[in-house]
């Protein structure tokens, strides 16, 4: 008897409410341990998916179920997702007035030692002074993010959904970031990389390729990865384009 | 009670407070209107009588003092009913520099008025730091009428932080006017308050910046839940060449609680800059999702970010 995969995202459709389809009979797997990678260009779905998955109350799937760890896990809500050990790490990682980096982190594992949170900080290239800094403007969009990527890295969830880790300005190098998910996936997580860059996608064990909404292609990150850079062009539905281009939450 | 009794409980709620009193800072503790303390300290020279209704007070820190260790002004009733009055002169001479915190405990009141007007004068190069801290307690409809004018003179600097974010808030109307009338003076107004219950919260922040190259910041921080009712209205005023100025207001409303706004900014000098920002409503989705998507439950992390917001 094959182990049930750790996710997996089975035939759903999510639409607006004008009935325009964000994802269309959608199927993702992603095993215990594995990298999994979803490609596509702006406005294929790709963060409509990372959404549906952690459970955005806007993102309920009219179709389809999402099961981890083989329960059903579709009617659940994010509170309940993150604590069955999904996680998101944002594309646009909301500012938090008056919290600082280091009680931000600590709600990520509340026992955390200093030396932990330091090194969770050194893993993304963030010096130990940004502890008593505090989650607000004064902090970058690439800090930002970059401190996103140290609260999953301390948190050690069994899925990380990790949105774009690459993007926005002052990031981690390519070759960082996919340091980041394979040390991720020595401790035991799987990874869920959403993602426009198909260098990033062919360091996954697994890839998906994202097309209005549709998954045209799984398989080996090579394989998704040349038919990518072919054949697949800018996405030409602006609906969706400019849906998932702000990729701020509805 | 006597006044033995007194003195400790106010010094025992205070020390909850963050900040403690300690006995070799300097202090005046006053309850309803009998002085219970006062020490000065070297530089400073404190001017206080009883009145009816509370105590008169100058303050005076003496040019080129910099006091190290806070000035503690604790203002305090523990009964239910009754009104104070404090009448308060705060001056800092030429290039001093203190900072001043009021405790202002009232744990047990249910109708009662607690004013205070205040005058504050900040001299050239002077640099003044007021921290006032409200203690109410869970129930009742304390008034509190915190009326502040402020004048700050070249260089000189003045930051006041006001807090009422423990207990219920009752029936508060702040009111601070701070007029900046030196070059390169500054002033800095930080309002935050936590409605609840039926409060009705009305902060007034207004800062003049009338002198070259001066600036200001009135930023005021107010979460509302239950019935609770509040209004900020944030001025300042750019009247100088260089003068630069901002208004910053978040107000942040749950349940069936209600909240206005209003930040002014205007220029009357042509070389003035000022700007405003203002957040008016529920807490931001992405806030609650981000949060929850750690394992935080939706009333978890509505906690952990208005306790940010009002720190």
């Amino acid at each position: 008897m094959t182990e049930a995969p750790l996710l997996y995202v089975d035939d759903i459709t999510v639409s607006r409410e004008n009935g325009k389809k964000l994802l269309d009979q959608v199927t993702v797997k992603v095993g215990h341990g594995e990298i999994a990678g979803v490609l596509g260009r702006n406005g294929a779905g790709k963060t409509t998916l990372a959404y549906t998955i952690m459970g955005l109350p806007s993102y309920k799937p009219d179709s389809g179920r999402i099961f981890f760890e083989g329960e059903d896990i579709t009617d659940l809500s994010i509170t309940e997702r993150a604590r069955l050990g999904i996680t998101l790490a944002w594309q646009y990682p909301a500012r938090y007035e008056g919290i600082t980096v280091a009680e931000y982190l600590r709600l990520s594992k509340k026992d955390a030692s200093k030396r932990e949170l330091e090194e969770a900080l050194d893993f993304i290239q963030m010096e130990p002074f940004y502890l008593d800094r505090f989650v607000d403007k004064s902090l970058s969009g690439g800090e930002r993010k970059r401190l996103e990527l140290a609260s999953v890295y301390l948190m050690r969830p069994k899925l990380a959904i990790l949105d774009e880790p690459d993007s926005g300005v002052d990031m981690l190098a390519i070759g960082d970031v996919v340091r980041l998910f394979k040390r991720l996936a020595d401790f035991g997580s799987s990874v869920l990389v959403i993602t426009h860059r198909d260098d990033i996608a062919s360091a996954c064990d697994r890839a998906y390729l994202l097309c209005n909404g549709k998954v045209m292609l799984e398989g080996q990150p090579i394989a998704v990865k040349q038919y990518y850079m072919s054949l697949c062009g800018p996405c030409s539905d602006p609906l969706l384009a400019s849906e998932v281009t702000s990729n701020e939450p509805k | 009670m006597n006044l033995n009794e007194e003195y400790s409980t106010l010094i025992e709620i205070a020390r909850k407070t963050g900040d403690p009193i300690k006995s070799d800072e300097a202090h005046v503790i006053v309850h309803a209107n009998n002085i219970l303390a006062s020490k000065d300290v070297p530089g400073l020279v404190i001017d206080a009588e009883e009145t009816e209704y509370g105590i008169r007070a100058t303050f005076t820190v003496k040019a080129g003092f910099v006091l190290k260790k806070p000035v503690h002004l604790c203002f305090g009733h523990l009964g239910k009913e009754g009104k104070q009055v404090i009448e308060s002169r705060i001056i800092l001479e030429d290039g001093a520099k203190a900072k001043f915190y009021s405790h202002c405990i009232f744990p047990n009141a249910i109708e009662f008025l607690h004013a205070m007007e205040g005058d504050i004068v900040v001299g050239k190069g002077a640099d003044m730091t007021y921290e006032e801290v409200h203690v109410h307690g869970p129930e009742g409809r304390i008034e509190v009428r915190p009326v502040t004018r402020v004048v700050v003179n070249e260089k000189g600097r003045y930051v006041s932080n006001f807090a009422l974010i423990e207990g219920r808030v009752g029936i508060l109307s702040l009111d601070v006017d701070v007029d900046v009338i030196g070059r390169l003076g500054s002033a800095e107004i930080t309002s935050k308050i936590y409605g609840k219950y039926d409060d009705q919260c009305s902060v007034k922040d207004v800062i003049h910046l009338s002198g070259e190259n001066s600036s200001g910041l009135a930023k005021a921080r107010v979460v509302l839940k239950d019935h609770s009712f509040g209004k900020f209205y944030g001025e300042v005023q750019g009247a100088a060449e260089g003068a630069k100025g901002h208004v910053d207001c978040t107000e942040v409303v749950q349940g069936y609680a209600k909240a206005e706004a209003v930040p002014v900014v205007s220029v009357i000098h042509p070389g003035a800059e000022i700007t405003h920002e203002a957040a008016i409503g529920k807490i931001a989705n992405e806030k609650l999702w981000g949060l929850m998507a750690k394992g935080l439950s939706e009333n978890e992390a509505i906690d952990v970010i208005v306790s940010g917001l009002l720190r």
